[in-house]
């Protein structure tokens, strides 16, 4: 199920590299030494953010590419359809349709953390974070899957983007600690899926206690995403 | 054991609705296995959405499909495996070579390599599209991306085959290759499902026609048994500006009704498929009345200020 959209990866991986790594980059760049630097946070706060900025990476590098493919699949290339029409398990349909998104985000990440290794060698490379990386960009492909399913216009996708990934992108504890924020609005931070891998992946990469509460929080969200988009297809709803 | 002639697909009470508006209503029929069925209609009429229904992609409103024996919305799987659909856009990632989306639809079938390469090169041979196999979809002129939109849909060798207007858009030459693959598959045991809106391509491809108008069947039946419907032969009479074709049931009543013009000009001819249509679909059939009072067949079209039954068309008041 994946292959088509692998073979596409293969024939561009200059541009799909490139198209995940300079928003992060960027973000290390100014928020690392330009809003860091000149609040006197230097080392620290680089330490802070890289765990953040990966996390960050596994939303952005999966949401956008997976919903616009599916979108364009559907409305413009029919062979969203004509995939359906083979006799494949729906579990293999919502995986596979995943796989270009969990690869282009897993690429993405590994070379943020070998460049934030570099930068702050406190920042540690293990297979847990490289395994949460995994975990997360298949939570947020499933999100990206179920909204290219489920609009209608490349508008209304935008619409998404820009009231959901985007206040997520910058609210869940990827560049700030979410504790800074009053109660209420920490709370609701605490209610989206980001918060979670920007938690956890700060604990996997820099040591301290594991969040066992966020791991549960990114399993019920992954179960939510799937099923909905299981059940979209179940019901020809895509 | 399959038997030629046994129904492979069978629709039974499809309806389709979407919000207020019924796109396919009611629509019972059967397809025979081994037979090249013809699925006529004008402009929205409710063909693509009969076959997105037939296919699975579409689910229905209400009503059932059998194909080769397996429920189509309980048993999917199986019965996706029966069909293959090359449908009326083309479907291909257009960001993939021809031997790329080839290859994703034989890995999606669960063609072994072997296999997958061999009817690859048959049918690329065949189609010519040898010289086009590593060229991306979306560089490719559309005769050659319905090529290989069909390619992709033999490939796993379905038992039916469901062509929705593969003839749109290709050139004279094209389109009798075509033909000649419809033909091939179909000598080879294929059920074909053909929908177009070359009339002349259903007369000269097709065992059975149906002629679907407004999501309902207006009729089904051999190119024949329809032509019967209308009568078998047509006296086109000049009128004005337009021709008014009229049909009767034997050549006999037709000089008969022609003498009886006058001086009009007229010319006698076989009724086609395409004034079957005509007579059956769109606005003509809005005409199609009950006539009573004449000794005439009981089925009635209105022309004008004429009457039209199925042995003739007359001027006289019913």
């Amino acid at each position: 199920m994946a292959w088509g959209d692998l073979c596409y990866i293969k024939g561009n991986l200059p541009e799909t590299l490139l198209t995940g790594l300079v928003g992060p980059l960027l973000y290390l760049l100014a928020f690392g030494y330009g809003v860091g630097g000149s609040m006197g946070g230097g080392q620290d706060y680089i330490v802070f953010i890289v765990p953040g900025i990966i996390a960050l990476t596994t939303l952005s590098a999966t949401f956008s590419t997976v919903s616009m493919k599916i979108l364009v699949q559907r409305l413009f290339y029919m062979s969203f359809d004509e995939m359906l029409l083979c006799p494949i398990h729906i579990a293999s349909v919502v995986i596979g349709k995943t796989a270009s998104g969990v690869i282009r985000a897993t690429l993405s990440c590994v070379v943020i953390m070998l460049v934030g290794h570099l930068i702050a060698p406190s920042v540690a490379i293990s297979p847990y974070a490289i395994l949460l990386v995994v975990f997360g960009a298949f939570m947020f492909s499933l999100l990206g899957l179920l909204a290219g399913m489920a609009v209608q216009k490349t508008n209304t996708l935008s619409l998404i983007s820009g009231t959901v990934i985007v206040p997520m992108t910058f609210l869940c504890g990827t560049l700030f600690n979410v504790s800074a924020l009053p109660a209420w609005a920490a709370a609701a931070t605490y209610a989206l899926p980001l918060t979670h891998v920007s938690q956890l992946m700060r604990a996997v990469m820099l040591g301290t206690d594991v969040p066992l509460d966020s791991i549960a929080m990114m399993v019920i969200y992954t179960a939510a995403f799937f099923s909905l988009c299981w059940w979209m297809i179940k019901t020809n709803r895509c | 054991m399959p038997v030629a002639g046994d129904p492979i697909v069978e629709v039974e009470g499809l309806t389709i609705r979407f919000g207020d508006f019924t796109a396919v209503d009611g629509l019972t029929f059967s397809i025979e296995r081994g037979e090249v069925f013809g699925f006529l209609g004008p402009n929205g009429a409710g063909k693509t959405t009969t076959i997105r229904a037939i296919t699975t992609i579409q689910r229905p409103t209400s009503g059932r499909v059998v194909i080769d024996g397996h429920d189509s919305s309980t048993d999917y799987l199986e019965a996706r495996r029966c069909i293959g659909i090359a449908q009326q856009h083309i479907s291909l990632d257009k960001d993939l070579t021809v031997r790329q989306n080839i290859k994703y639809h034989a890995m999606l079938h669960k063609i072994p390599k072997r296999v997958m390469e061999e009817r690859v090169k048959s049918l690329s041979d065949m189609l010519g599209l040898g010289e086009h196999m590593d060229k991306k979809i979306a560089d490719l002129s559309g005769g050659w991306k319905r090529k290989a939109a069909i390619v992709c849909s033999i490939l796993h060798e379905p038992s039916v085959l469901f062509l929705d207007e593969p003839t749109a858009g290709l050139d004279t030459q094209s389109r009798h290759l075509l033909w000649e693959l419809v033909r091939t598959l179909n000598s080879h045991g294929t059920t074909i499902f053909l929908t177009t809106h070359y009339i002349e391509e259903a007369e000269s491809l097709c065992d059975r026609v149906a002629i679907i108008d407004r999501g309902k069947l207006s009729a089904i039946g051999t190119v024949d048994e329809l032509k019967d419907i209308v009568g078998k032969v047509t006296v086109d009479v000049s009128e004005g500006s337009r021709t008014v074709p009229y049909h009767f049931a034997s050549r006999e009543e037709a000089k008969a009704f022609a003498e009886s013009q006058g001086g009009e000009f007229f010319n006698i001819r076989r009724t086609t498929l395409e004034d079957v249509f005509l007579a059956l679909s769109g606005d003509a059939k809005g005409r199609l009345g009950r006539c009573s009072g004449t000794s005439w067949t009981s089925r009635t079209a209105w022309r004008g200020g004429t009457c039209a039954t199925s042995r003739g068309t007359f001027r006289r008041p019913c």
